[in-house]
C-alpha cells in the first residue's frame, strides 16, 4: 500500500501544530483525498478519546510513584515465576513459624561475673597515685595503682602536646633528666596511663590528670 | 447532460462531501456548536448552486472547489459571530467524541483497544498524544531513539485501527 505524503500531516493537523500554510494545504488535500480523510477521521476519534480518557493509558503510571517497588517486583518476576515466588514466600513463613514456635522463648539466665582484686575488665580505669595535685617542683617520678602481673603500661606526659611517652612493666617510672629539663615551673602538665595485656590489647585507660608546677 | 445524470451526480457529491465538510466545520466551530448542521447544509446547497449555474468550470479539482467554499463560509460565520459577541466562539480543543452515534461507537472501541495495549505502546501514546510531546521529546523521556518512537506510535495506531475495523 503506497503511503500518501500528507499522511504525516494528520497528527500535526489534529494537534494544531501546523503553520497556516501547511494547515490550509492539508485541508485542501483531504477534501480531495478520500483515503487521507478516512485516516484523519479515525485519528481524530483516537486522539480525542485519548485526550478525554488519559487514565486508560496511565493506570500503571500511579505505581510509577513507587518506582523502587515496581523495579523490585519486575526484577523478581524476571528470575522467579509466580509459582516459584509463592513457594519462596511459603518457605519463608514456615521458617519464621519454626523459629518463633519451636525455639525456646526463655533462655537460661545470663551468667554473672565476679572479679577478684587482681582482675580487671577491659576498658576499666587505672588509678593514678602521683602526681595528682600541684607540685612544688618538677616531679621526679610518676606512680599509679598496679593492675596485675605481666601488664605493660604506656605513660604519656603532655604539656599542650605530647611531651614524652614511655612504656614499662612497673607501676611507676622515674623521669629521665632530659625530660625533667623540659618541664618548666609555673606551667601546667597532664599525664595518662594506658595498660596493655601481654598480647598487646588495650585493657585499661586512666583518666588524664592535670598538675601544675609551682613557679619558683 | 441529462437532468437525471445531474441529479445522480449531485447525490454522489452530497454523499462524498457531506462528511468532509462536516468534519471541517466541526473542527472549526466545535461539535457542540448548534449551528454546525445548518452551516454544512448551507455550504452543500451553495456548492450545488454554483455547479448548476456553471461557476465550477473544472479549473481546479472538485475537492478544492468545495474546500474553498467551505473555508469562506466558515470565515464568514466567525466574522458574523465576532460582530455580535466581540470574541469568536472558541471551540473546545479536544471535545469528547460524542457528536454522533457512529463516533460514540468508534470511541468506545478505541477505549477498549487502548486498555488492551501493551504498556510500551500506552506510554508512547500517552506522551505523544496526551502530553503532546514531539517525537524527540518522547524519545528522550523513554530513553529510546526517535525512530523507535515513530515505530511504536505507528504500530500502536495500526493495532487500534485493526480493532476499529472489527
Amino acid at each position: 500500500m503506497s503511503k500518501c505524503k500528507f499522511e504525516d500531516s494528520i497528527d500535526g493537523y489534529l494537534l494544531n501544530r501546523l503553520g497556516e500554510k501547511d494547515r490550509e494545504a492539508f485541508e485542501e488535500h483531504y477534501f480531495n483525498c478520500s483515503s487521507c480523510f478516512e485516516l484523519l477521521r479515525e485519528r481524530d476519534v483516537i486522539i480525542r478519546t485519548i485526550k478525554n480518557n488519559p487514565q486508560l493509558l496511565v493506570e500503571e503510571k500511579v505505581e510509577a510513584h513507587k518506582p523502587v517497588m515496581a523495579t523490585i517486583r519486575r526484577e523478581l518476576a524476571s528470575f522467579l515465576s509466580p509459582r516459584q515466588l509463592a513457594l519462596a514466600g511459603i518457605t519463608a513463613i514456615l521458617i519464621l513459624v519454626v523459629i518463633f514456635v519451636f525455639v525456646p522463648r526463655n533462655p537460661s539466665p545470663a551468667p554473672s561475673f565476679f572479679l577478684s582484686d587482681e582482675e580487671t575488665v577491659r576498658g576499666s580505669s587505672i588509678t593514678l597515685i602521683s602526681p595528682v595535685i600541684d607540685m612544688s617542683q618538677v616531679p621526679s617520678s610518676f606512680e599509679w595503682k598496679k593492675l596485675g602481673e605481666d601488664i605493660e603500661y604506656q605513660v604519656s606526659i603532655f604539656n599542650n602536646l605530647l611531651l614524652w611517652r614511655t612504656t614499662t612493666k612497673e607501676n611507676r617510672i622515674t623521669l629521665p633528666e632530659e625530660v625533667r629539663a623540659k618541664m618548666v615551673p609555673g606551667e601546667k602538665y597532664s599525664w595518662q596511663v594506658k595498660a596493655f595485656s601481654s598480647d598487646g590489647t588495650l585493657i585499661a585507660v586512666s583518666s588524664r590528670v592535670q598538675f601544675k608546677i609551682a613557679p619558683r | 447532460m441529462s437532468q437525471h445524470k445531474i441529479d445522480e451526480d449531485i447525490q454522489e457529491l452530497i454523499v462524498r462531501y457531506r462528511p468532509i465538510i462536516t468534519f471541517r466545520v466541526r473542527k472549526a466551530l466545535g461539535p457542540q456548536n448548534a449551528d454546525c448542521e445548518d452551516l454544512v447544509s448551507e455550504i452543500l446547497s451553495q456548492v450545488m448552486g454554483k455547479i448548476q449555474s456553471g461557476e465550477f468550470r473544472g479549473e481546479s479539482s472538485l475537492g478544492t472547489f468545495v474546500y474553498t467554499i467551505t473555508s469562506r463560509r466558515i470565515i464568514d460565520y466567525i466574522r458574523e459571530k465576532t460582530k455580535v459577541m466581540k470574541y469568536a466562539p472558541e471551540p473546545v480543543p479536544f471535545p469528547d467524541p460524542q457528536e454522533t452515534l457512529e463516533v460514540q461507537e468508534l470511541s468506545e472501541k478505541v477505549k477498549k483497544a487502548l486498555a488492551r495495549l501493551k504498556p510500551k505502546y500506552r506510554d508512547v501514546l500517552y506522551l505523544y498524544y496526551y502530553q503532546e510531546l514531539n517525537r524527540e521529546e518522547v524519545a528522550s523521556r523513554l530513553g529510546i531513539s526517535t525512530r523507535k518512537v515513530s515505530e511504536l506510535v505507528n504500530y500502536a495506531l495500526k493495532l487500534l485501527r485493526k480493532e476499529l475495523k472489527t
